[in-house]
């Protein structure tokens, strides 16, 4: 796979870097759309496969901030989390099988899963920002960084993460008969969403205390991360229908 | 951090001290009642009282902006500190839920009495979602007045939020979920609570066939001694189909022949598609040392016994029992008005029929493919369309936020 693509660290040649970069992202496209094709279903039912698309989404998202804003440290540290995230599936290959169960096989599953897994990129460039800026603000150094950044991503982020929520609430409907159970992964979904909600009013309200509002932003990332992995793991998922299969 | 003076409590205007103590009496009050009179139950909230309280909650919203938007509480509900220590609350009793397996039966007492194993049955929970709403009203209201055009994505999230909420809490004492178990050739007019308890239903149903799809076996080793897969064999598992082939633990595996339906007829089978038929292969397979052996796999079925392929001691070919790819049942549907007509119930496609819906729930597993029965869920929740309304607005008010991004400002240190 196109691991190294990424490593791209050059500052003289920076065609050859952007070339390197759109093609390792091109790549993992191209193995993401191979992928569907050769498992005949949509690739977006195991945690590994859910990590795929997060590795292809979140340099995309760095990219376009960086393109956007002109923040090159996002960049690095987007592709650096991405090569974590693939070397973890090469480390761990799955069992890619075909199978997919009755109540997955929906028009629901692609949107639901891609705006989630997108949403969960951009939120995890955020909170890069927000690490950032507890760095900055604690130690007072790295000017290049703002929270206005961070507030930008949030906006795009929250809009995703609404988005999937509101997709999974319909196709619920069909599937399981309620659009709302509060399963586990829907209560940590739930927490996730009213986390950057938070944020949001808070930054609102008190521009001026970004220490605070950048700490709501970790927080809230600390339950993405629980929402999207941490689920599989605790005691009140016992009876959850959102494990993914491992 | 704290630069401003102390500003002393309950002078207004109010701000997040407010909220705070606003949040622990909530808490407080909501443990006293949940520990002197219990948890909730749906059934109190049931048509028309939760008709009423969502009207009077909503009236009282409206009117307290448009008359006492002076007063200290409610100017104090329209603003952020409000939303801000609300939130808080609601997140705070979340996460207890989130961390506690919500199911009374599998928790010690304390937990059951503290309300924590049902929350969203707990007093604690419902003063936090009123306050919730209440703020969320207020802000909504606030914004409308006097109305912009700039406002509307403001509008459509809060609004929108608010209905979802609201309409979600009070419409679950209206929801109706029961099972209906079909056999074959039996027309069924009643369905099963959680109870047990039998309900007559307005509509009867037939179950015509129930149909299966199911995806193609794999193929593993396991441990003959206790039937256990060996672990190692797992992630080389491969799908069985003409013309597969694989290697799983160094032997090379060949599918020379598969049949999904077939019975076994001396020492070999053949297709048929009799009840109770089971899935087949005939493979060849070649050993590390070069060894060649073939022989027949099958995963068996509730009539026939399944069959493995000796590779050696502590090694046995095996088949995995097929997954569902699909499944449905071909019913007939009667109405208390005279209709008759026959729908596919599958899952994911659910049918409405009279301000019902029926979902494929189950059949009888130990039979899979061949089962007699199957039990259909009928739902019924006349609050859905406000809840989709409120959905539809909070979707498009997602797009809005969206584009709220500004150009950032390079961050000024105090450095």
């Amino acid at each position: 796979m196109s691991v190294f693509f990424f490593s791209e660290k050059s500052r003289a040649l920076n065609v050859i870097a952007h070339l390197l970069y759109i093609s390792g992202v091109l790549i993992l496209t191209l193995f993401a759309i191979l992928l569907w094709q050769e498992l005949d279903r949509p690739p977006l039912r195991t945690l590994g496969e859910t990590r795929l698309w997060y590795a292809l989404f979140l340099p995309l998202t760095g990219y376009i901030t960086y393109l956007r804003w002109n923040y090159r440290w996002i960049i690095y540290y987007s592709g650096f989390m991405a090569i974590v995230f693939l070397g973890i599936n090469l480390i761990y290959p799955d069992n890619y099988d075909r199978t997919l169960m009755p109540a997955l096989q929906s028009v629901w599953f692609i949107p639901h899963v891609i705006v989630y897994i997108f949403a969960y990129a951009i939120l995890g460039v955020s909170a890069l920002v927000a690490i950032k800026g507890l760095y900055t603000e604690y130690f007072g150094k790295g000017k290049d960084w703002s929270p206005q950044l961070a507030d930008n991503l949030v906006y795009l982020g929250l809009g995703f993460l609404t988005l999937g929520l509101l997709f999974g609430a319909l196709w619920g409907k069909d599937a399981w008969g309620h659009y709302w159970t509060w399963d586990p992964k829907e209560t940590w979904a739930f927490l996730t969403w009213i986390g950057y909600l938070a944020y949001i009013h808070f930054r609102y309200h008190k521009p001026q205390k970004v220490i605070s509002a950048m700490w709501i932003l970790a927080l809230a990332f600390v339950f993405l991360l629980i929402c999207w992995f941490g689920v599989n793991y605790l005691p009140s998922a016992a009876n959850s229908v959102h494990t993914y299969t491992q | 951090m704290e630069t401003r003076k102390k500003r002393p409590v309950w002078v207004s205007p109010w701000d997040y001290a407010e909220g705070w103590l606003f949040v622990a009496g909530l808490l407080l009050t909501g443990l006293a009642l949940q520990l002197i009179k219990g948890g909730l139950t749906r059934e109190a909230l049931s048509w028309p009282v939760n008709g009423i309280i969502g009207l009077l909650l909503t009236v009282s919203i409206v009117i307290g902006w448009i008359f006492f938007r002076k007063n200290n509480l409610i100017n104090w509900l329209s603003r952020v500190p409000a939303a801000i220590t609300s939130i808080t609350m609601i997140t705070f009793l979340v996460l207890l839920m989130g961390f506690t397996l919500q199911e009374d039966a599998k928790n010690p007492l304390w937990v059951q009495k503290l309300g924590l194993s049902n929350m969203t049955s707990s007093w604690p929970f419902l003063l936090g979602i009123v306050f919730f709403l209440c703020a969320l009203g207020m802000a909504t209201m606030k914004r409308l007045t006097p109305f912009s055009g700039r406002n509307i994505g403001f509008f459509l999230n809060h609004a929108g939020l608010y209905i979802i909420v609201l309409a979600g809490i009070l419409g679950a004492a209206d929801l109706n979920r029961f099972t209906m178990h079909l056999q074959e050739g039996e027309v069924v007019w009643f369905a099963n609570d959680d109870h047990g308890h039998q309900i007559p239903m307005p509509l009867a149903l037939e179950l015509k066939s129930f149909n299966m799809e199911e995806f193609n076996p794999k193929v593993t080793v396991i441990n003959p001694a206790d039937n256990s897969m060996i672990q190692e064999a797992i992630p080389d598992m491969f799908e069985i189909k003409d013309g597969n082939r694989g290697t799983i633990l160094g032997y090379d595996i060949e599918i020379k022949k598969f049949m999904m339906l077939s019975s076994m007829i001396e020492d070999r089978y053949e297709a048929v598609n009799n009840f109770g038929a089971a899935p087949s292969a005939f493979v060849h397979v070649t050993a590390p040392d070069g060894s060649v052996k073939e022989g027949w796999v099958s995963s068996g079925s509730f009539m026939m016994p399944h069959r493995f392929l000796e590779l050696n001691k502590m090694y046995s070919l095996a088949m995995t029992l097929p997954q569902s790819s699909h499944y449905s049942s071909d019913v007939m549907i009667y109405t208390q008005s005279g209709d008759v007509y026959e729908q596919r119930i599958e899952v994911n496609h659910p049918v409405s029929v009279e301000g019902w819906k029926l979902y494929q729930y189950s059949y009888d597993d130990r039979f899979g493919r061949w089962s007699p029965t199957s039990v259909i869920e009928v739902i019924r929740d006349p609050w859905l369309p406000v809840v989709y309304t409120g959905i539809f607005m909070v979707l498009i008010g997602s797009i809005y936020l969206m584009t709220q991004g500004k150009a950032p400002e390079k961050y000024e240190g105090d450095e």
